[in-house]
């Protein structure tokens, strides 16, 4: 079964990261590079992408004089996706772990950010091949 | 350049939408039809409906690196409907395919004028997290 992991924050979040010191930057990109090359050699690996800063965000909503209709203004408290996974696995449990394992990533001083990560089922997947 | 365009409708207990059969089933075609349509084009990467936010899960790392999940969200949750990855020459091109989705059709076959959100992919970590 195929399950996406999503990574949000706000932006306030996503400027308290930027301030990180580049070891602490550095430290966290290599323990979820680690993951990612795990689910690669254990075959659950699908994509995993991280997404340009929240400042790039637009919504869209209709066409007005066949035009789409952009806005670039959130509330502060919006959730941004930063980044995903998706993974290929036997069970549910299994998907919690590894959200578990991103989740546990170093932060500053090498302290787990603990952030919460979401984890969804897709909706039309077939069962995981044998 | 590749962009995610998010549709973020649902919230928490939100199920099948309770709208007859067939403009459920006039939705899906267009959905189809637009997916056909971004594959002839050759600017589809990726297309996903994800699972109802019920079976949703928020997991951190426990202390001992088991997995802690919870299934409780606030009501005000935007929950992630589904997604399209789309590799397209700019962002207009990017914000009038959103503007098509958020036209999709709802109950009674009027256009249900979604909010999409729109963000550029990364293809790798930026540089300085490298």
């Amino acid at each position: 079964m195929k399950y996406i992991l999503l990574m949000s924050g706000t932006s306030a979040g996503v400027d308290r990261y930027r301030a990180w010191p580049q070891q602490d930057i550095d430290a966290h990109m290599k323990v979820l590079r680690n993951i990612s090359q795990e689910l690669t050699e254990s075959g659950e690996f699908v994509a995993t992408q991280g997404l340009a800063a929240p400042t790039e965000a637009r919504v869209v909503r209709g066409v007005k004089n066949g035009l789409p209709v952009t806005d670039g203004i959130f509330p502060e408290s919006k959730e941004f996706l930063l980044g995903y996974w998706i993974v290929d696995v036997e069970t549910a449990e299994r998907a919690y772990a590894i959200a578990g394992r991103i989740s546990a990533a170093a932060g500053p001083q090498g302290v787990p950010t603990n952030m919460p990560i979401e984890v969804r089922r897709f909706a039309f997947d077939e069962p995981k091949s044998q | 350049m590749k962009y995610i365009l998010m549709m973020n409708t649902m919230k928490a207990g939100h199920g099948v939408p309770n709208w007859p059969q067939k403009d459920l089933q006039a939705h899906i075609a267009f959905m189809k039809n637009l997916n056909k349509d971004l594959r002839g084009s050759g600017e589809l990467v990726s297309a996903e409906g994800l699972a109802f936010p019920d079976q949703a899960k928020l997991v951190r790392a426990g202390k001992d690196g088991k997995p802690i999940t919870d299934g409780v969200f606030p009501e005000s949750k935007e929950f992630l409907a589904g997604y399209w990855i789309i590799d397209v020459d700019n962002a207009e091109r990017a914000y009038a395919i959103a503007a098509r989705v958020s036209a999709a059709p709802g109950p009674g076959g009027s256009p249900l004028n979604m909010p999409i959100e729109v963000r550029p992919v990364m293809s790798g970590p930026p540089p300085e997290m490298m």
